[in-house]
Protein backbone atom coordinates (compact mmCIF):
# COMPACT_ATOMS: atom_id res chain seq x y z
CA UNK A 1 0.00 0.00 0.00
CA UNK A 2 2.91 2.30 0.58
CA UNK A 3 4.34 1.84 -2.55
CA UNK A 4 0.96 2.76 -4.46
CA UNK A 5 0.52 5.60 -2.49
CA UNK A 6 4.35 6.75 -3.34
CA UNK A 7 3.46 6.29 -6.83
CA UNK A 8 0.18 7.90 -6.46
CA UNK A 9 2.57 11.30 -4.95
CA UNK A 10 5.24 10.69 -7.75
CA UNK A 11 2.94 10.70 -10.57
CA UNK A 12 1.10 14.25 -9.43
CA UNK A 13 5.02 16.00 -8.32
CA UNK A 14 6.22 14.87 -12.18
CA UNK A 15 3.27 15.27 -14.28
CA UNK A 16 1.62 18.25 -12.81
CA UNK A 17 4.40 20.81 -13.40
CA UNK A 18 4.38 19.10 -17.24
CA UNK A 19 1.01 19.99 -17.49
CA UNK A 20 1.19 23.59 -16.94
CA UNK A 21 4.53 24.31 -18.49
CA UNK A 22 2.66 22.70 -21.61
CA UNK A 23 0.05 25.05 -21.12
CA UNK A 24 2.48 28.08 -20.71
CA UNK A 25 4.36 27.27 -24.55
CA UNK A 26 5.03 23.75 -25.47
CA UNK A 27 6.72 24.67 -28.53
CA UNK A 28 10.58 24.88 -29.30
CA UNK A 29 10.25 27.85 -31.34
CA UNK A 30 12.80 30.63 -30.85
CA UNK A 31 13.33 33.94 -33.14
CA UNK A 32 16.21 32.65 -35.67
CA UNK A 33 18.00 35.94 -36.76
CA UNK A 34 18.10 39.93 -36.45
CA UNK A 35 15.78 42.41 -38.00
CA UNK A 36 17.16 43.34 -41.18
CA UNK A 37 19.65 46.47 -40.81
CA UNK A 38 18.33 49.85 -42.29
CA UNK A 39 20.45 51.58 -44.68
CA UNK A 40 21.28 54.85 -43.11
CA UNK A 41 19.86 57.93 -44.95
CA UNK A 42 20.72 61.49 -44.39
CA UNK A 43 19.90 63.42 -47.75
CA UNK A 44 16.87 61.79 -49.67
CA UNK A 45 18.08 62.65 -52.93
CA UNK A 46 21.08 62.34 -54.39
CA UNK A 47 21.61 66.10 -55.12
CA UNK A 48 21.01 69.03 -53.42
CA UNK A 49 20.26 72.36 -56.41
CA UNK A 50 23.40 71.50 -57.51
CA UNK A 51 25.58 70.29 -55.19
CA UNK A 52 25.63 66.13 -54.77
CA UNK A 53 24.46 64.65 -51.40
CA UNK A 54 25.84 61.05 -50.05
CA UNK A 55 23.07 59.21 -51.10
CA UNK A 56 22.93 56.71 -54.10
CA UNK A 57 20.22 54.22 -55.40
CA UNK A 58 19.78 50.65 -54.59
CA UNK A 59 21.59 48.87 -57.07
CA UNK A 60 20.12 48.41 -60.73
CA UNK A 61 18.41 51.30 -60.42
CA UNK A 62 18.33 54.07 -63.21
CA UNK A 63 17.76 57.76 -62.26
CA UNK A 64 16.63 60.09 -65.08
CA UNK A 65 16.42 63.74 -64.86
CA UNK A 66 16.16 66.82 -66.49
CA UNK A 67 16.59 70.37 -65.05
CA UNK A 68 15.53 74.14 -66.29
CA UNK A 69 17.68 77.25 -64.81
CA UNK A 70 15.45 80.28 -66.18
CA UNK A 71 16.00 84.35 -67.33
CA UNK A 72 16.01 86.98 -64.57
CA UNK A 73 13.07 87.15 -62.10
CA UNK A 74 13.84 90.62 -62.18
CA UNK A 75 12.64 90.86 -65.77
CA UNK A 76 8.92 91.21 -64.97
CA UNK A 77 6.33 90.66 -66.50
CA UNK A 78 8.10 91.51 -69.71
CA UNK A 79 10.17 88.83 -69.79
CA UNK A 80 7.28 86.64 -67.64
CA UNK A 81 10.00 86.96 -64.59
CA UNK A 82 12.17 84.90 -66.62
CA UNK A 83 10.40 81.94 -67.62
CA UNK A 84 10.59 83.32 -71.17
CA UNK A 85 14.36 82.23 -70.74
CA UNK A 86 16.85 82.35 -72.00
CA UNK A 87 17.07 78.43 -70.38
CA UNK A 88 19.78 76.53 -69.67
CA UNK A 89 18.59 73.09 -69.45
CA UNK A 90 20.15 69.72 -68.33
CA UNK A 91 19.45 65.95 -68.76
CA UNK A 92 21.27 63.48 -67.07
CA UNK A 93 20.95 59.61 -66.79
CA UNK A 94 22.91 57.81 -63.79
CA UNK A 95 23.01 53.65 -62.58
CA UNK A 96 24.13 52.15 -60.05
CA UNK A 97 25.74 49.02 -60.35
CA UNK A 98 25.46 48.46 -56.81
CA UNK A 99 23.56 50.41 -53.44
CA UNK A 100 26.66 51.92 -53.40
CA UNK A 101 28.22 53.15 -56.51
CA UNK A 102 26.53 55.72 -58.81
CA UNK A 103 27.67 56.75 -62.72
CA UNK A 104 26.06 58.77 -64.76
CA UNK A 105 26.20 61.49 -67.44
CA UNK A 106 24.84 65.55 -67.51
CA UNK A 107 24.26 67.05 -70.57
CA UNK A 108 23.62 70.69 -70.22
CA UNK A 109 23.24 73.37 -73.55
CA UNK A 110 25.29 76.12 -71.39
CA UNK A 111 28.73 75.15 -73.50
CA UNK A 112 27.50 72.05 -74.10
CA UNK A 113 28.72 70.73 -71.19
CA UNK A 114 28.79 67.19 -71.19
CA UNK A 115 30.08 65.36 -67.78
CA UNK A 116 31.02 61.65 -66.96
CA UNK A 117 30.69 61.16 -63.36
CA UNK A 118 30.58 58.99 -60.61
CA UNK A 119 29.95 58.61 -57.00
CA UNK A 120 30.72 55.87 -54.46
CA UNK A 121 29.24 55.62 -51.06
CA UNK A 122 32.43 55.35 -48.74
CA UNK A 123 31.14 55.58 -45.00
CA UNK A 124 27.95 55.55 -43.31
CA UNK A 125 26.87 55.33 -39.63
CA UNK A 126 23.53 55.11 -38.24
CA UNK A 127 22.87 56.27 -34.44
CA UNK A 128 21.68 59.56 -32.81
CA UNK A 129 23.21 61.33 -35.46
CA UNK A 130 23.31 59.35 -39.03
CA UNK A 131 26.43 59.99 -41.23
CA UNK A 132 27.54 59.24 -44.72
CA UNK A 133 30.74 59.90 -46.12
CA UNK A 134 31.22 59.66 -50.09
CA UNK A 135 33.33 60.58 -52.70
CA UNK A 136 32.36 62.35 -56.53
CA UNK A 137 34.49 62.87 -59.48
CA UNK A 138 33.74 63.33 -62.76
CA UNK A 139 35.51 64.88 -66.43
CA UNK A 140 33.87 67.53 -68.46
CA UNK A 141 33.49 68.80 -72.32
CA UNK A 142 32.25 72.02 -73.18
CA UNK A 143 31.72 70.88 -76.44
CA UNK A 144 30.50 74.72 -77.99
CA UNK A 145 33.03 77.05 -78.04
CA UNK A 146 32.07 80.59 -77.79
CA UNK A 147 32.15 82.72 -81.66
CA UNK A 148 35.70 83.70 -81.85
CA UNK A 149 37.31 82.30 -78.87
CA UNK A 150 39.96 80.13 -80.18
CA UNK A 151 41.40 79.93 -76.87
CA UNK A 152 38.29 78.09 -75.54
CA UNK A 153 38.09 74.96 -78.10
CA UNK A 154 42.14 74.72 -76.72
CA UNK A 155 40.87 74.51 -73.20
CA UNK A 156 37.27 72.86 -73.36
CA UNK A 157 37.91 69.96 -71.04
CA UNK A 158 37.23 70.22 -66.97
CA UNK A 159 37.47 67.94 -64.03
CA UNK A 160 36.19 67.87 -60.69
CA UNK A 161 36.42 65.82 -57.28
CA UNK A 162 34.61 66.65 -54.12
CA UNK A 163 34.61 64.54 -50.83
CA UNK A 164 30.71 64.56 -49.21
CA UNK A 165 30.18 64.55 -45.19
CA UNK A 166 26.18 64.68 -44.83
CA UNK A 167 25.07 64.27 -41.33
CA UNK A 168 20.94 63.82 -40.03
CA UNK A 169 20.41 66.11 -36.86
CA UNK A 170 17.56 65.69 -34.78
CA UNK A 171 16.02 63.10 -37.16
CA UNK A 172 14.72 66.07 -39.92
CA UNK A 173 17.80 68.43 -40.72
CA UNK A 174 20.01 67.03 -43.32
CA UNK A 175 23.29 69.11 -43.71
CA UNK A 176 26.33 68.66 -45.50
CA UNK A 177 29.92 69.67 -46.71
CA UNK A 178 31.33 69.09 -49.93
CA UNK A 179 35.31 70.15 -50.19
CA UNK A 180 35.78 70.31 -53.95
CA UNK A 181 38.80 70.40 -56.71
CA UNK A 182 38.36 71.99 -59.78
CA UNK A 183 40.83 71.51 -62.24
CA UNK A 184 40.19 73.94 -65.17
CA UNK A 185 37.66 76.32 -63.47
CA UNK A 186 37.80 78.84 -66.41
CA UNK A 187 37.68 77.28 -70.07
CA UNK A 188 38.02 80.67 -71.44
CA UNK A 189 41.93 81.12 -69.96
CA UNK A 190 44.42 79.79 -72.39
CA UNK A 191 45.93 77.65 -69.62
CA UNK A 192 43.95 75.33 -67.05
CA UNK A 193 44.47 75.94 -63.74
CA UNK A 194 43.15 74.66 -60.67
CA UNK A 195 40.34 75.83 -57.80
CA UNK A 196 39.71 75.37 -54.85
CA UNK A 197 35.53 75.02 -53.32
CA UNK A 198 33.18 74.29 -50.98
CA UNK A 199 29.81 73.23 -50.94
CA UNK A 200 27.41 73.64 -48.07
CA UNK A 201 23.93 72.57 -47.81
CA UNK A 202 21.05 71.57 -45.69
CA UNK A 203 17.43 70.35 -45.67
CA UNK A 204 14.67 70.30 -43.17
CA UNK A 205 12.07 67.77 -43.77
CA UNK A 206 8.56 68.67 -42.69
CA UNK A 207 6.54 66.30 -43.55
CA UNK A 208 7.71 62.89 -45.94
CA UNK A 209 6.39 64.69 -48.61
CA UNK A 210 7.92 68.15 -48.65
CA UNK A 211 11.22 69.38 -47.46
CA UNK A 212 13.07 72.85 -47.88
CA UNK A 213 16.66 73.18 -49.13
CA UNK A 214 19.12 75.47 -49.53
CA UNK A 215 23.07 75.43 -50.79
CA UNK A 216 25.70 78.14 -51.19
CA UNK A 217 28.85 77.02 -52.64
CA UNK A 218 31.96 79.31 -51.94
CA UNK A 219 34.43 79.40 -55.10
CA UNK A 220 37.64 80.60 -56.07
CA UNK A 221 37.44 83.68 -57.39
CA UNK A 222 37.39 83.16 -61.64
CA UNK A 223 37.74 86.05 -64.41
CA UNK A 224 33.44 87.10 -65.35
CA UNK A 225 32.96 84.31 -62.23
CA UNK A 226 33.63 86.86 -59.21
CA UNK A 227 30.51 84.85 -57.00
CA UNK A 228 29.59 82.42 -55.21
CA UNK A 229 26.46 80.23 -55.99
CA UNK A 230 23.48 79.95 -53.97
CA UNK A 231 19.95 78.20 -54.14
CA UNK A 232 16.62 78.02 -52.43
CA UNK A 233 14.11 75.99 -52.57
CA UNK A 234 11.23 73.39 -51.92
CA UNK A 235 11.42 69.87 -52.42
CA UNK A 236 8.32 67.45 -52.95
CA UNK A 237 9.04 63.57 -52.92
CA UNK A 238 6.98 60.56 -54.09
CA UNK A 239 7.39 56.81 -54.47
CA UNK A 240 10.08 57.72 -57.28
CA UNK A 241 10.10 61.16 -58.19
CA UNK A 242 12.06 64.44 -56.57
CA UNK A 243 10.41 67.59 -57.82
CA UNK A 244 13.13 70.84 -56.93
CA UNK A 245 11.63 74.41 -57.71
CA UNK A 246 14.21 76.49 -56.62
CA UNK A 247 15.85 80.24 -57.00
CA UNK A 248 19.78 80.49 -57.57
CA UNK A 249 21.94 83.21 -59.09
CA UNK A 250 23.57 80.48 -61.62
CA UNK A 251 21.71 79.60 -64.47
CA UNK A 252 25.28 77.10 -65.02
CA UNK A 253 24.31 73.19 -62.87
CA UNK A 254 26.53 71.25 -64.22
CA UNK A 255 29.50 70.49 -61.64
CA UNK A 256 32.68 71.55 -63.42
CA UNK A 257 31.02 75.26 -63.37
CA UNK A 258 28.89 75.61 -60.28
CA UNK A 259 32.41 74.79 -58.91
CA UNK A 260 33.67 77.17 -60.53
CA UNK A 261 31.60 80.15 -59.42
CA UNK A 262 28.91 82.57 -61.34
CA UNK A 263 29.11 85.91 -62.63
CA UNK A 264 26.34 87.64 -60.61
CA UNK A 265 25.90 87.97 -57.32
CA UNK A 266 22.98 86.37 -54.94
CA UNK A 267 20.68 89.72 -55.07
CA UNK A 268 17.66 89.92 -54.91
CA UNK A 269 17.54 91.32 -58.87
CA UNK A 270 20.14 88.62 -59.80
CA UNK A 271 18.01 85.41 -58.95
CA UNK A 272 16.30 82.76 -61.61
CA UNK A 273 13.51 80.47 -61.19
CA UNK A 274 14.70 76.58 -61.84
CA UNK A 275 13.50 73.26 -61.31
CA UNK A 276 15.14 69.99 -61.52
CA UNK A 277 13.02 66.70 -61.40
CA UNK A 278 14.54 63.14 -61.08
CA UNK A 279 13.07 59.87 -61.87
CA UNK A 280 13.79 56.34 -60.53
CA UNK A 281 13.64 53.87 -63.52
CA UNK A 282 13.60 50.18 -62.73
CA UNK A 283 13.79 47.78 -65.97
CA UNK B 1 -16.17 -3.34 9.36
CA UNK B 2 -16.36 -2.83 5.52
CA UNK B 3 -12.59 -3.29 4.22
CA UNK B 4 -10.38 -0.42 2.33
CA UNK B 5 -8.56 -0.62 -0.64
CA UNK B 6 -6.05 2.45 0.24
CA UNK B 7 -3.85 1.15 -2.25
CA UNK B 8 -6.24 0.55 -5.06
CA UNK B 9 -7.50 4.76 -4.63
CA UNK B 10 -4.05 5.88 -5.13
CA UNK B 11 -3.42 3.79 -8.16
CA UNK B 12 -6.79 5.17 -9.50
CA UNK B 13 -5.67 8.55 -8.31
CA UNK B 14 -2.40 8.47 -10.05
CA UNK B 15 -3.92 7.07 -13.39
CA UNK B 16 -6.42 9.48 -13.38
CA UNK B 17 -3.87 12.33 -12.69
CA UNK B 18 -1.61 10.88 -15.47
CA UNK B 19 -4.56 11.04 -18.00
CA UNK B 20 -5.52 14.65 -17.38
CA UNK B 21 -1.72 15.81 -16.61
CA UNK B 22 -0.62 14.33 -20.04
CA UNK B 23 0.17 16.96 -23.09
CA UNK B 24 -2.51 16.37 -26.04
CA UNK B 25 -2.05 13.49 -27.44
CA UNK B 26 1.00 12.98 -29.90
CA UNK B 27 0.86 17.28 -30.18
CA UNK B 28 3.50 17.95 -32.92
CA UNK B 29 5.03 21.47 -33.72
CA UNK B 30 6.24 22.49 -37.63
CA UNK B 31 8.72 25.08 -37.17
CA UNK B 32 8.83 27.57 -40.71
CA UNK B 33 11.17 25.70 -43.02
CA UNK B 34 14.11 28.84 -43.56
CA UNK B 35 15.93 26.34 -46.24
CA UNK B 36 12.16 25.88 -48.32
CA UNK B 37 10.98 29.09 -50.53
CA UNK B 38 9.32 31.43 -48.65
CA UNK B 39 7.26 34.00 -50.14
CA UNK B 40 5.69 36.75 -48.59
CA UNK B 41 3.90 39.33 -51.09
CA UNK B 42 1.81 42.65 -50.22
CA UNK B 43 0.30 43.85 -53.35
CA UNK B 44 -1.17 47.65 -53.78
CA UNK B 45 -3.82 48.51 -56.08
CA UNK B 46 -3.76 52.58 -55.99
CA UNK B 47 -5.64 54.36 -58.58
CA UNK B 48 -2.39 56.13 -59.54
CA UNK B 49 0.43 52.78 -59.51
CA UNK B 50 0.13 49.41 -58.52
CA UNK B 51 3.08 47.78 -56.86
CA UNK B 52 3.74 44.86 -54.87
CA UNK B 53 6.24 44.23 -51.89
CA UNK B 54 7.99 41.16 -51.26
CA UNK B 55 10.04 39.47 -48.31
CA UNK B 56 10.83 35.64 -47.76
CA UNK B 57 11.40 36.43 -44.11
CA UNK B 58 8.76 34.86 -42.48
CA UNK B 59 9.02 33.11 -39.11
CA UNK B 60 7.37 31.02 -36.79
CA UNK B 61 5.37 27.96 -36.04
CA UNK B 62 2.43 25.57 -36.09
CA UNK B 63 1.12 23.47 -33.41
CA UNK B 64 -0.92 20.77 -33.89
CA UNK B 65 -3.05 18.50 -31.65
CA UNK B 66 -1.90 15.47 -33.57
CA UNK B 67 0.93 14.03 -35.30
CA UNK B 68 -0.27 15.51 -38.91
CA UNK B 69 -3.06 17.75 -40.27
CA UNK B 70 -6.03 16.46 -40.30
CA UNK B 71 -10.29 17.25 -40.46
CA UNK B 72 -10.05 16.09 -36.70
CA UNK B 73 -6.91 18.87 -35.85
CA UNK B 74 -8.30 22.30 -34.66
CA UNK B 75 -9.58 24.06 -31.22
CA UNK B 76 -7.41 25.56 -28.22
CA UNK B 77 -4.47 22.84 -28.40
CA UNK B 78 -3.46 24.18 -31.98
CA UNK B 79 -1.23 27.45 -32.04
CA UNK B 80 -0.19 29.53 -35.20
CA UNK B 81 2.57 32.20 -34.69
CA UNK B 82 4.16 33.90 -37.87
CA UNK B 83 6.30 36.89 -37.90
CA UNK B 84 7.40 39.15 -41.19
CA UNK B 85 10.48 41.07 -40.79
CA UNK B 86 9.10 44.11 -42.42
CA UNK B 87 12.60 46.01 -43.27
CA UNK B 88 13.58 43.67 -45.91
CA UNK B 89 10.15 44.09 -48.06
CA UNK B 90 11.45 45.16 -51.02
CA UNK B 91 8.97 47.05 -53.61
CA UNK B 92 11.49 47.26 -56.31
CA UNK B 93 12.44 50.92 -55.77
CA UNK B 94 14.72 52.05 -52.96
CA UNK B 95 13.17 55.04 -52.73
CA UNK B 96 9.72 53.67 -51.90
CA UNK B 97 10.83 51.08 -49.55
CA UNK B 98 12.38 53.95 -47.69
CA UNK B 99 8.96 55.14 -47.51
CA UNK B 100 7.29 52.25 -46.67
CA UNK B 101 9.99 52.15 -43.56
CA UNK B 102 10.08 55.35 -42.23
CA UNK B 103 6.52 57.14 -43.27
CA UNK B 104 4.17 53.80 -43.32
CA UNK B 105 5.27 50.79 -41.21
CA UNK B 106 7.84 52.64 -38.81
CA UNK B 107 9.77 49.48 -38.56
CA UNK B 108 12.66 51.13 -36.27
CA UNK B 109 9.33 51.26 -33.93
CA UNK B 110 8.02 48.16 -34.94
CA UNK B 111 10.03 45.96 -36.81
CA UNK B 112 7.71 42.91 -37.12
CA UNK B 113 4.58 42.15 -38.40
CA UNK B 114 2.68 39.11 -36.61
CA UNK B 115 0.03 36.75 -36.41
CA UNK B 116 -1.15 34.73 -33.07
CA UNK B 117 -3.90 32.24 -34.09
CA UNK B 118 -5.72 29.04 -33.24
CA UNK B 119 -6.85 26.32 -36.13
CA UNK B 120 -10.24 26.70 -36.45
CA UNK B 121 -11.31 23.83 -39.13
CA UNK B 122 -9.58 21.70 -41.57
CA UNK B 123 -11.49 20.57 -44.26
CA UNK B 124 -10.01 17.85 -46.17
CA UNK B 125 -9.53 18.26 -50.10
CA UNK B 126 -8.31 16.59 -52.77
CA UNK B 127 -4.96 14.74 -53.70
CA UNK B 128 -3.46 15.35 -49.74
CA UNK B 129 -4.50 18.86 -49.64
CA UNK B 130 -6.46 20.59 -46.72
CA UNK B 131 -8.21 23.93 -46.21
CA UNK B 132 -7.08 24.82 -43.00
CA UNK B 133 -8.93 28.16 -41.53
CA UNK B 134 -7.31 30.03 -38.89
CA UNK B 135 -8.77 33.06 -36.42
CA UNK B 136 -6.64 35.07 -34.10
CA UNK B 137 -4.90 38.62 -34.18
CA UNK B 138 -3.02 40.34 -36.65
CA UNK B 139 -0.45 42.88 -34.91
CA UNK B 140 1.35 45.44 -37.64
CA UNK B 141 2.41 48.83 -36.60
CA UNK B 142 1.75 47.98 -32.68
CA UNK B 143 -1.99 47.69 -33.26
CA UNK B 144 -3.44 44.65 -32.97
CA UNK B 145 -6.30 43.53 -34.81
CA UNK B 146 -9.06 39.92 -34.93
CA UNK B 147 -8.06 37.99 -38.30
CA UNK B 148 -9.48 35.40 -40.17
CA UNK B 149 -6.41 33.42 -42.49
CA UNK B 150 -7.68 30.71 -44.90
CA UNK B 151 -4.42 29.14 -46.21
CA UNK B 152 -4.18 26.22 -48.85
CA UNK B 153 -2.07 23.69 -47.29
CA UNK B 154 -0.32 20.73 -49.14
CA UNK B 155 1.85 17.87 -48.09
CA UNK B 156 5.43 17.86 -48.37
CA UNK B 157 8.05 15.20 -47.35
CA UNK B 158 9.28 17.13 -44.61
CA UNK B 159 5.98 18.69 -43.47
CA UNK B 160 3.47 20.77 -45.28
CA UNK B 161 3.39 23.83 -47.87
CA UNK B 162 1.11 26.73 -46.94
CA UNK B 163 -0.63 29.25 -49.33
CA UNK B 164 -3.06 31.68 -47.84
CA UNK B 165 -4.09 34.87 -49.12
CA UNK B 166 -6.39 37.73 -47.02
CA UNK B 167 -6.78 41.74 -47.40
CA UNK B 168 -6.08 44.19 -44.63
CA UNK B 169 -6.92 47.57 -44.06
CA UNK B 170 -4.13 49.90 -43.48
CA UNK B 171 -6.40 52.24 -41.73
CA UNK B 172 -7.10 49.08 -39.25
CA UNK B 173 -3.84 49.50 -37.89
CA UNK B 174 -2.95 53.33 -37.77
CA UNK B 175 -0.81 53.55 -40.53
CA UNK B 176 -1.97 56.71 -42.26
CA UNK B 177 -1.52 57.41 -45.92
CA UNK B 178 -1.24 61.06 -47.11
CA UNK B 179 -4.51 62.02 -49.22
CA UNK B 180 -3.03 64.60 -51.37
CA UNK B 181 -1.75 63.64 -55.31
CA UNK B 182 0.72 62.04 -54.49
CA UNK B 183 -1.34 58.68 -52.92
CA UNK B 184 -0.01 55.83 -54.28
CA UNK B 185 -0.09 53.41 -51.62
CA UNK B 186 -3.82 51.29 -51.62
CA UNK B 187 -5.59 51.75 -48.23
CA UNK B 188 -6.72 48.16 -49.26
CA UNK B 189 -3.72 46.12 -48.67
CA UNK B 190 -3.79 41.91 -50.82
CA UNK B 191 -1.24 39.72 -48.87
CA UNK B 192 -0.23 36.53 -50.21
CA UNK B 193 1.80 34.10 -48.40
CA UNK B 194 3.63 31.12 -49.36
CA UNK B 195 5.77 28.73 -47.22
CA UNK B 196 6.72 25.79 -45.91
CA UNK B 197 6.88 24.18 -42.42
CA UNK B 198 9.03 21.39 -41.18
CA UNK B 199 7.97 19.16 -38.66
CA UNK B 200 10.44 19.68 -35.20
CA UNK B 201 11.84 16.52 -33.88
CA UNK B 202 11.50 14.37 -37.25
CA UNK B 203 7.41 13.77 -37.01
CA UNK B 204 5.41 14.93 -39.88
CA UNK B 205 2.49 13.96 -42.58
CA UNK B 206 4.87 11.18 -43.88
Amino acid sequence: MKRSIFLAVATAVVLVPLTVSGQDRPTRWQRRGQPTAIPVTVFHSTQSANLPTAETLAGGEWLFEISHRFGLIDSGTGGFYGLDGPVVNRFGLAFAPTDRLLIGVLRSNAFDNVELGAKARLFDSGGAVPVIVAVAGGIAWNTQAPEGDPGFEDNETQAYAQVILNALVGGRLAVGVVPSWVRNPDPFATTADNALAIGLNGQIYLSELVSLFGEWVISDEQAGLGHDTGSFGIELETGGHFFKLLVSNSQRMNPSQVLSGTSSPVAANQLRFGFNITRILTF
Amino acid sequence: MRPTNRGGRAIVLAALTGVFAAPPLAAQEYQVDLNAERTVRFISRASIEEFDGVTDKIDGYVLIDGPALSADVGGDDTEIYLEVDLASIDTGIGLRNRHMRDNYLEVQRYPYASYRASIVRVTAGPGGAFRVDSRGAMTIHGVTRPVEIPCDVTPEARGYRARCSFQVLLTDYQIEIPSIMFLKLSNEIRLELDFAVAAVGGGGPQ
